[in-house]
């Protein structure tokens, strides 16, 4: 219940804790932002494999669309940024259960994993797409 | 207010449903489960992936009805939409209030159901015609 203010007689709203805005930016809040993003990248990103599927499951033609997409360049580019969610967020993933495991807590070795989560899900990303670019 | 020890009801009935009711960890633990299988599967599927870019429709289609294929497909799916759904519904949390909350959460749901069905069913589809 909010408190009646003496004064005026309104309600006064209950005090927030503090929330993002009035915190120093740090690597490991910028990797649990990053993390969330990309979650929710990949939400939308699922729809590209549930087309792919569908055409792949109806006839030559429907394939054929899907395939012009995905060779274009705008379907290049989503495809390179969900590789990049995929990759980012498989790895925070890993960093998350490095941390209920109880290790990587400390003040070094936690910026040291966000750091490789940012820097892993790019590489990883490189080398998917030179392997993809290399085999064709 | 009534003397909280006295009245009709048992002293059982005066503090059913006002405590925990155990299943608080339901999504923590479907989120960890999904996250431990999505690991490999995650692997395996970019593998396909890699595998099918320089296939045409029968090409694709043979690569995806082999029952090795499909099944880490199906698994990457299932587990993927799966640890999706339970993602997104703690974001809808975190930023949606009130009524429209509920209605996100259905639409969540709904829309995860749909894309899991459609996956599912496409994939069989290919595999076994």
């Amino acid at each position: 219940m909010a408190t009646i203010d003496a004064a005026s007689g309104k309600r006064r709203p209950r005090p927030l804790s503090p929330h993002i805005g009035i915190y120093k930016l740090t690597m490991t809040m910028a990797m649990s932002i990053a993390h969330r993003i990309s979650g929710a990248a990949l939400y939308v990103g699922v729809l590209l494999l549930a087309w792919f599927l569908i055409a792949a499951s109806t006839d030559a033609a429907t394939f054929g669309v899907f395939s012009a997409f995905i060779e274009s360049i705008i379907g290049r580019t989503i495809l390179f940024g969900v590789t990049w969610a995929l990759f980012h967020h498989l790895i925070g993933g890993i960093r998350h259960f490095i941390w209920d495991a109880g290790y990587g807590m400390d003040a070094p070795l936690r910026d040291q994993l966000a750091w490789a989560t940012l820097i892993g899900g790019f590489v990883l990303t490189l080398i998917v797409w030179s392997i993809g670019y290399a085999v064709r | 207010m009534a003397d909280p020890l006295s009245g009709l009801r048992t002293p059982l009935g005066r503090v059913r449903f006002l405590g925990s009711a155990r299943t608080g960890t339901t999504e923590a633990w479907l989120m960890h489960v999904t996250s431990l299988a999505l690991i490999p599967l995650t692997i395996g599927f970019v593998w396909l992936v890699l595998d099918l870019l320089h296939m045409d429709y029968n090409g694709a289609r043979a690569m995806l009805g082999q029952p090795l294929a499909a099944i880490v497909l199906l698994g990457f799916i299932l587990a993927g939409i799966l640890h999706m759904e339970v993602g997104m519904r703690s974001i809808l949390v975190d930023y949606i209030h009130g009524h429209a909350r509920a209605w996100a959460l259905v639409a969540n749901t709904c829309f995860s159901a749909l894309l899991a069905l459609a996956c599912v069913y496409a994939t069989l589809r290919i595999a076994f015609t």
